[in-house]
């Protein structure tokens, strides 16, 4: 009987722990794990009397999925340069005009007229960096800023390379090696690439994610990977260099946006606007290590970034390629070169 | 339950039984026990062993996000448990203490549904199905990572407790009402202790299975409901370090007091 008049009880209670959320002064960000200096959110909630839930997830995919639904009850999200685009065009965020925002004269005007959000109507930037690769100079002892390595590599690195488990990163820098268009649908151009990855793969050792476990172990010499983890890897493995290939390679920028139907609209106005100011940017990248795109938030970093071979470019390298989203037609035949890639 | 005794025996002489389950162990546990040493690691690379130190469980201690994840974890789980355990005892007395009746094995099949089907597939729907809900009603909370959880766990939670009846006496409870116990007085004298330690390790398994889950936890959780595998795997495109180890292994550490102490309770027969 106590059992039978509990089940009822128990069935309300269930149903008062899941009160609205929706108080005022609740900022709800969904941002990349490991991603967020847990300084910026304790600076943002003290200033503004705000509280911040903070929850990662693991690829822009994940979190397009939950978006896609809605009512995730997210404010902020942190979508890559290509998702913003997307998601755009889907009228999933909300156009909340960072560009009439107190701290917008603070960014950089190179990342203001960007093909993802020309003009920043919807997005700010939040980390950018390159994707390259990372060659021990003491295992190879000739210039590393080619692609070459990787395609048509040299004694001492074969079979001691990592690739990118990533069908973009790794077709795009193909497509670069041999001089040809990113997004390409000439069928001649894409069977040659397809021959080259192919006559390449035998040289390859791996290709994983996790690069700088791959390389601080000395499982590889080469590792494809971003300019951040190459920092990374450097600091376990001072032999470690990051190439500025000439052929060229990619960049890639993470921006915060929010979306369409934010529950707290204005607190997240708020974010956008106090991560553009320098000191703040600055702490974001102390953490996630690389570069912001605020003008004036180097005062505030860390002297090791300032100096960072892979953070600064040298100012002979090529300017980093932002690869736009190829059509339906042209992702379709890469995966076919990817999927024959990976047989 | 005689039958597999009978035939243990003779499986062990087979030749070869103790490369093939030593070969199985080692290959099954010996990233684990890799995980586990790497935990334990100095520096913070998770493949190059330097000293022996605590710095990472302090590190991981210290770690709000470690923190508050494995609270919300913890909740879900505990009251996901609660209900699953008590909706199992329910199904399963129905289906064991009661003479046969139509749509029997329907009622097996959409018990265990969720064994069955990808979970993936599970995640998905259920993912669309609270969208819609909170679209029209508005509530939101950790309520709804809690009813997903519940209904994910009640076939683990209803199989040793269905278990458990199957192998009780009927006999005991037929001589008390022979005794003109009542069916409530029955149920509570004499099936419930009985019944005991089967709903202790039905109890016991959903919340470790809560624990553990990934995909459905990934799509359902709402804001500030990131439980601690769902926060592991965000850490992975940023670079593990020995601190998710750590974790790592108290997770497991609790993982196998749960069901070592499932299997104490359930091999107890009395």
């Amino acid at each position: 009987m106590t059992l039978k008049r509990s089940i009822p009880a128990l069935v309300a209670a269930s149903f008062m722990l899941a009160t609205p959320a929706l108080a005022e002064g609740e900022l709800n960000i969904y941002n990349w794990g490991n991603y967020t200096s847990p300084e910026l959110i304790e600076k943002f909630e003290e200033k503004y009397d705000i509280e911040v839930n903070l929850d990662g997830y693991d690829s822009n995919e994940t979190m397009l999925a939950k978006v896609r639904e809605g009512n995730t009850g997210y404010d902020i999200v942190v979508p890559g340069d290509s998702t913003v685009k997307i998601m755009i065009e889907q009228g999933m965020l909300a156009e909340i005009k960072p560009n009439e925002m107190e701290n917008f004269g603070n960014m950089d005007p190179k990342w203001v007229d960007v093909w993802w959000d020309p003009g920043r109507n919807y997005s700010v930037p939040w980390q950018w960096g390159t994707t390259s690769f990372t060659v021990d100079t003491e295992v190879f002892g000739g210039d590393i800023n080619t692609l070459a390595l990787m395609f048509d590599p040299p004694e001492e690195l074969k079979g001691r390379i990592n690739m990118l488990n990533d069908m973009h990163d790794v077709i795009n820098a193909g497509l670069r090696y041999k001089g040809y268009d990113r997004c390409n649908s000439n069928t001649d151009e894409l069977r040659n690439v397809t021959e080259l990855l192919i006559n390449a793969k035998q040289y390859w050792r791996t290709m994983d994610y996790s690069t700088i476990e791959k390389l601080t172990s000395n499982d590889v010499d080469l590792s494809q990977n971003w300019n951040g983890a190459a920092m990374r890897a450097r600091a376990q493995r001072p032999t470690l260099q990051y190439a500025y290939p000439v052929e060229g390679f990619t960049g890639w920028m993470d921006n915060v946006a929010v979306l369409k139907d934010a529950p707290n609209m204005e607190n997240a106005k708020l974010f956008v606007n106090f991560i553009m100011e320098p000191e703040n940017a600055a702490l974001i990248s102390n953490f996630a290590r690389y570069a912001n795109g605020i003008k004036g938030s180097e005062a505030f970093m860390d002297e090791e970034m300032l100096s960072a071979p892979e953070i600064v470019m040298p100012a002979d390298a090529p300017t980093p390629d932002f690869v736009k989203p190829c059509s339906q037609e042209v992702t379709d035949m890469y995966n076919k070169i990817w999927t024959k890639l990976k047989q | 339950m005689a039958e597999p005794r009978r035939k243990m025996k003779d499986l062990r002489k087979q030749p070869g039984f103790d490369f093939m389950a030593w070969f199985c162990i080692v290959f099954l546990y010996a990233p684990i026990v890799v995980l586990i040493i790497f935990s334990f690691n100095d520096n913070r690379s998770v493949v190059r062993w330097t000293e022996f130190s605590l710095r990472w469980y302090y590190a991981a201690f210290d770690n709000e996000g470690i923190r508050n994840a494995t609270i919300v974890s913890l909740k879900v789980a505990a009251v996901s448990t609660l209900f699953a355990t008590t909706f199992a005892t329910m199904a399963a007395l129905a289906t064991t203490r009661t003479p046969p009746f139509r749509g029997q094995m329907l009622s097996y099949a959409i018990i265990n549904q969720p064994l069955m089907i990808p979970e993936i597939v599970t995640a998905v729907a259920t993912l669309s199905f609270f969208s819609i809900i909170k679209q029209l009603t508005g509530v939101t909370g950790i309520g709804y990572l809690m009813l997903a959880h519940t209904v994910f766990c009640i076939p683990f939670a209803y199989m040793p407790i269905r278990a458990r009846l199957e192998d009780m006496n009927l006999t005991l409870e037929q001589a008390a009402a022979d005794l003109y116990a009542t069916p409530i007085q029955v149920f509570r004298k004499v099936t419930m202790p009985l019944l005991a330690p089967g709903i202790v390790a039905g109890g016991m398994l959903a919340f470790v299975v809560s624990l553990d889950d990934v995909i459905i936890t990934l799509m359902v959780a709402g804001p500030g409901e990131t439980t601690l595998p769902v926060y592991i795997l965000g850490q992975i495109r940023r670079g593990i370090t020995p601190e998710i180890n750590a974790v790592s292994t108290l997770l497991l550490l609790l993982s196998i007091v749960l069901v070592s102490a499932f299997f104490t309770l359930g091999s107890k027969k009395k």
